[in-house]
C-alpha cells in the first residue's frame, strides 16, 4: 500500500515524471506515424495494383495473338475466374487541344485498346470513371459551385463505360486524369477544370504505330477521338500516362484487325488477284484475367497457363484455323507483373523501419536516461524507506508501477497523437504544401513580441532564469515565424514519387500496439534497472545521498 | 537500575566485538575497533563520544542499516544474533523490532505528517485490503502526533514544519510499530537547547512507560538525561558514569 502511495505522490507532486510522459508519447506517436504512412502506400498500392491490372497478366510479343475473345471466353467459363478481357497495350503520342507555344501540346501515352464491358468484369474501370453527375441533391450540395459534375447527366458515365460518344456515335478515348493539364486537383480530392478546359467538351488526336508480326514499322496513324471521359485509378503513374480507347478501333489503327487472307502460291486471276481462301483472325496483345475471391493470384496463374496450352492444342488441331498460337506467351501475377512499382516502396519502408528501429533505440535511451535521474534523485528516500523495513522487493515494486504508468500513459497519448496526425495527414500535408496563412505568421511574430516585454521586464527585475526562459521564447517564437512567412509550401510525399495523390490516413495498429508495449515495457525496464541498483545498496549509504 | 542489575539480566540487544571499517582507496580507516555494548530491557542508554569517533557507525549497526566487518562482532537481539545479510528477517527487525531516529529527520518529503508517521505500519502491512489494520494505524499514528502536540499538522509537508515539530514526527514514525528498542542518532544535534529539552522530555515520558532506548550524542548535558552513560573512545565501548537520581 506504501508502494502505490508513494509511487502516485511521486507522479503528481514533480514536473519530470509529465517530461518523461511527454518523452515516451513524442517515441510513440513519431514510429506509429511515420510506419503507418509507409504501410499504408504499401497496402494502396498493391490494392489498387490489383484494382488496375487484376490478378493475372497474359501477355505477347507485339505481334498479338490470335483468337483472344475466344480465348476469353474459355477462361471466364473456368469456375475460379470472376472475369477476363483482352486489349491491345501500346504507346502512342497524343495531340491535347490546348497550346504549348504556338502549337498545340504533344503527350506522350500508354495507349490501352479495350473492351470496356468485360474490362469492368477486371479491374475497377467502371469506377474509377471520374466524371459522373451527382447522385442526389445532397451530394450536389456539396460541391463547389463551379463543379463541372454538377451539370453533367447520367450520358457521360455511358458514354465513358462503352468509350463511344453517344450524341454522335463516334468512338471515344477516355484519358486518365492526369493526362491533360485542366485537372487541377482541390483540397477536398475533387478537379476543377483549369483554365476551362473541361476536357469531355473537347477532341483529341492519337497517333499509333503499327508494327507488323515480322517487327517491321508502318507508317504511324492517327485519329481524332472525342474524350468521353476521364479515369482515376489513384495511382499516379497510370492516371498520367494512361488513355482507354476501344478494342476495334485500336486493332484498326494498329493493323491488328481481321483482314482477308488470299492464296499467294495459286495463279492470280484476270485482274491480277489472288484467290482469298479465309480471313486472319483480330489480334490482342494482353489479357487480364480476375481470380473470384479465395483463390489466389499464384493459383491461377497456374491454371491460365494450363488452359492456354489447352486452347492452343485445340486451335493447332483444327484445320481450319487460318493462325496458329504463339509457342510462348508471359503469364504474370500482378504482382510480379508491377514489381518495379512495388519494390521501390517496399525497400523505401525497410529502410524506414531500420532508420526508425535506430531512432527507436534513442527514445529507450532518452527514457532510460529520464528514469535513472529520476530515481537516483530518490535514493535517499529509498534508505529511508529500507530503514523502516521495507524490502528491496518493495521499493522495486515503487519504482516499477511508476515506471508502468508513465509508460501506459505515455504510450497511450503517443497512439492518440499518431491517430489524430494519421487521421488528419492529408489536411496535414496540404498544409505544409501552401503558404502559411498570414494571421498565423503574423501572430507568432505578436507573440514573439510579448515575449520581448516580458524579457524587459525580467531584465528590470535582474532574474536570472526569466530572462534565460524569456530569451528562449522570443527567439525561438521570430524564429518560427520567420520561417513560416518565407515558406512557400513544398509536398513532401510528391505524387509522382509516392505514385498517390493522397496519403494513407490509416493507422497500423500491429505497429500502433507494438510500439506502445514497447513504450511501456522500456519505461518499467527503465526504472527497474536504476530502482534495483538504488534498493541494493546500504540504507545507510543511500541515506548519506542528498 | 544498577549495574548489578544489568550485568545480571539478560541483554535485550547487545553488540559484540564489533569491528567496522571504512576504506579510502586504499587507506583503511577503522572506526570500531571490538565495540561491546550491551542493552537491557527498559534501559536508556546514552553513547557518548566525539564527533568522528564512530557512534553514528555503531547505531546503525545494532539497527541492522550496516553490517559489521565479515565475521568480526555480531548484533544480537532478544538472545539470537540478527540477520547480516538482507532479506525478509532482516527488514522485519527493522520495520518491528527497533524503531529509528535520525540526527536529520529523514522524513519522505512527498508524504504528509501523518503519512511519514504511519510508514512503518504501512510497510509491515503489505495488503491494502487488511484495511482494519490500515485503519488501526492511522488512529494510532494519528494519537500518536496528537500526544506530542502535532494534531494540527497532520496534513502539512515536512518541509513546512520546523525541525523540532520534523524530529517529534520522525519520533512518531520510529514509534509506529511499538517497537522494542528505540535507537536515536544525536535526535536533539540540529535543535536549539530548548527544543531539544522537548524532545528528550518525550523520549524520556516514553521510557519511564517502559520503552528501551539507546542515544547517541557528543553533549554530555544531553546524555546526563539517560539511565547510563557510556563513552566511544578508539573503537571501544568504556562504561563511563552512571546517573544517580
Ligand atoms: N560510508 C563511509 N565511508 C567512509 N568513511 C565513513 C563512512 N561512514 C563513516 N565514515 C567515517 O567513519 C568515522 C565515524 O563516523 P561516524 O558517523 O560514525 O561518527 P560519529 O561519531 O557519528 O560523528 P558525528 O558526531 O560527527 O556524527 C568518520 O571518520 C567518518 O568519516
Ligand atoms: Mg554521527
Amino acid at each position: 500500500m506504501y508502494a502505490a502511495l508513494l509511487s502516485n505522490r511521486y507522479l503528481t507532486s514533480r514536473l519530470i515524471p509529465f517530461i518523461a510522459i511527454a518523452a515516451v508519447a513524442l517515441c510513440v506517436a513519431l514510429v506509429v506515424t511515420v510506419v503507418s504512412v509507409m504501410t499504408g502506400f504499401l497496402n494502396m498500392l498493391k490494392d489498387s495494383g490489383r484494382q488496375i491490372v487484376g490478378d493475372v497478366i497474359v501477355s505477347t510479343g507485339i505481334g498479338g495473338m490470335p483468337y483472344g475473345d475466344e480465348f476469353v471466353a474459355d477462361l471466364q467459363g473456368l469456375p475460379s475466374v470472376q472475369g477476363a478481357s483482352a486489349l491491345i497495350d501500346t504507346i502512342g503520342l497524343l495531340r491535347m487541344p490546348y497550346p504549348r507555344g504556338d502549337q498545340k501540346e504533344i503527350t506522350h501515352v500508354q495507349v490501352w485498346a479495350v473492351d470496356p464491358a468485360s474490362l469492368a468484369t477486371v479491374t475497377e474501370y467502371a469506377n474509377d470513371l471520374y466524371w459522373k453527375p451527382p447522385v442526389d441533391s445532397d451530394a450536389a450540395q456539396a460541391m463547389a459551385a463551379d463543379d463541372p459534375r454538377r451539370r453533367l447527366d447520367a450520358s457521360i458515365l455511358h458514354d465513358g463505360k462503352t468509350l463511344t460518344e453517344s450524341r454522335t456515335g463516334t468512338p471515344g478515348i477516355a484519358l486518365g486524369m492526369h493526362v491533360s493539364v485542366g485537372n487541377a486537383r482541390q483540397r477536398d480530392g475533387s478537379y476543377l477544370p483549369r483554365y476551362g478546359w473541361f476536357m469531355p467538351d473537347f477532341d483529341v488526336t492519337l497517333t499509333v504505330v503499327p508494327v507488323s508480326s515480322q517487327g517491321k514499322i508502318a507508317e504511324p496513324r492517327e485519329q481524332i477521338f472525342p474524350v468521353v471521359n476521364e479515369v482515376q485509378t489513384g495511382v499516379y503513374e497510370v492516371d498520367k500516362n494512361r488513355v482507354y480507347i476501344p478494342l476495334k478501333e485500336g486493332q484498326r489503327l494498329l493493323r491488328l484487325d481481321e483482314a482477308p487472307l488470299f492464296d499467294l502460291d495459286a495463279e492470280p486471276d484476270a485482274q491480277g488477284r489472288y484467290p482469298l481462301i479465309g480471313m486472319t483472325p483480330a489480334r490482342v496483345t494482353k489479357l487480364l484475367v480476375r481470380a473470384k475471391s479465395g483463390t489466389t493470384a499464384n493459383a491461377l496463374r497456374d491454371q491460365v497457363e494450363v488452359a492456354y496450352q489447352a486452347f492452343a492444342a485445340r486451335i493447332a488441331a483444327d484445320p481450319l484455323r487460318t493462325a496458329t498460337m504463339p509457342e510462348f506467351i508471359n503469364v504474370l501475377t500482378w504482382e510480379q507483373q508491377l514489381r518495379d512499382l512495388i519494390t521501390p516502396v517496399e525497400k523505401e519502408r525497410e529502410m524506414m523501419r531500420v532508420l526508425f528501429s535506430l531512432i527507436y533505440l534513442v527514445c529507450a535511451g532518452l527514457i532510460l536516461s529520464i528514469f535513472w535521474a529520476i530515481v537516483i534523485e530518490k535514493t535517499r528516500d529509498i534508505g529511508i524507506l529500507r530503514s523502516v523495513g521495507a524490502s528491496r522487493a518493495g521499493v522495486l515494486w515503487i519504482f516499477l508501477r511508476y515506471g508502468f504508468i508513465i509508460g501506459v500513459v505515455g504510450s497511450a497519448l503517443g497512439v492518440l497523437m499518431a491517430w489524430g496526425v494519421i487521421r488528419n495527414i492529408n489536411a496535414i500535408h496540404e498544409a505544409i504544401g501552401s503558404d502559411a496563412p498570414q494571421a498565423i505568421w503574423i501572430g507568432t511574430y505578436v507573440l514573439s513580441g510579448l515575449c520581448a516585454l516580458a524579457l524587459i521586464r525580467a531584465i528590470w527585475r535582474g532574474k536570472l532564469l526569466a530572462i534565460l526562459l524569456w530569451l528562449l521564447g522570443t527567439s525561438v517564437l521570430a524564429l518560427i515565424a520567420t520561417a513560416l512567412a518565407l515558406h512557400h509550401g513544398t509536398l513532401i510525399w510528391d505524387p509522382s514519387v509516392y505514385y498517390f495523390t493522397i496519403v494513407p490516413d490509416q493507422v497500423d495498429w500491429t505497429t500502433a500496439w507494438s510500439t506502445a508495449l514497447g513504450g511501456v515495457l522500456f519505461s518499467v525496464i527503465g526504472a527497474a534497472i536504476p530502482a534495483a541498483k538504488a534498493a541494493d545498496i546500504d540504507p545507510v549509504e543511500a541515506l548519506r545521498y542528498g | 537500575m544498577g549495574d548489578a542489575a544489568a550485568a545480571q539480566a539478560p541483554a535485550l540487544l547487545s553488540a559484540r566485538g564489533v569491528h567496522k571499517t571504512y576504506s579510502f582507496g586504499a587507506i583503511p580507516v577503522e572506526v570500531l575497533r571490538g565495540a561491546d555494548l550491551e542493552v537491557v530491557q527498559g534501559e536508556w542508554v546514552a553513547v557518548l563520544g566525539s564527533s568522528g569517533s564512530g557512534k553514528s557507525t555503531l547505531l546503525h549497526v545494532m539497527g541492522g542499516l550496516d553490517k559489521p566487518d565479515r565475521g568480526r562482532g555480531e548484533i544480537c537481539f532478544q538472545g539470537a544474533p540478527i540477520a547480516t545479510t538482507h532479506g525478509a528477517r532482516l527488514d522485519a527487525y527493522r520495520n518491528r523490532d527497533i524503531g529509528f531516529v535520525f540526527q536529520f529527520y529523514h522524513l519522505l518529503p512527498e508524504l504528509d505528517v501523518l503519512e511519514n508517521a504511519m510508514l512503518p505500519a504501512m510497510v509491515g502491512n503489505w495488503f491494502p485490503w487488511l484495511g482494519t489494520r490500515a485503519d488501526e494505524a492511522r488512529d494510532s499514528a494519528r494519537a500518536l502526533l496528537e500526544s506530542f502536540g502535532l494534531g494540527h499538522r497532520l496534513t502539512h509537508r515536512p518541509a513546512q514544519l520546523s525541525g523540532g515539530e520534523r524530529q517529534r514526527v520522525a519520533i512518531a514514525r520510529a514509534l509506529a510499530n511499538t517497537p522494542k528498542v528505540l535507537l536515536a542518532d544525536e535526535p536533539t544535534g540540529n535543535l536549539d537547547v530548548k527544543t531539544g529539552e522537548g524532545i528528550l522530555d518525550l523520549l524520556s515520558e516514553r521510557h519511564a512507560r517502559g520503552l528501551t532506548v539507546v542515544m547517541v550524542t557528543h553533549d554530555p548535558a544531553v546524555a546526563a538525561r539517560a539511565d547510563r552513560v557510556v563513552k566511544l573512545t578508539d573503537g571501544r565501548v568504556e562504561v563511563a558514569f552512571e546517573i544517580e537520581r
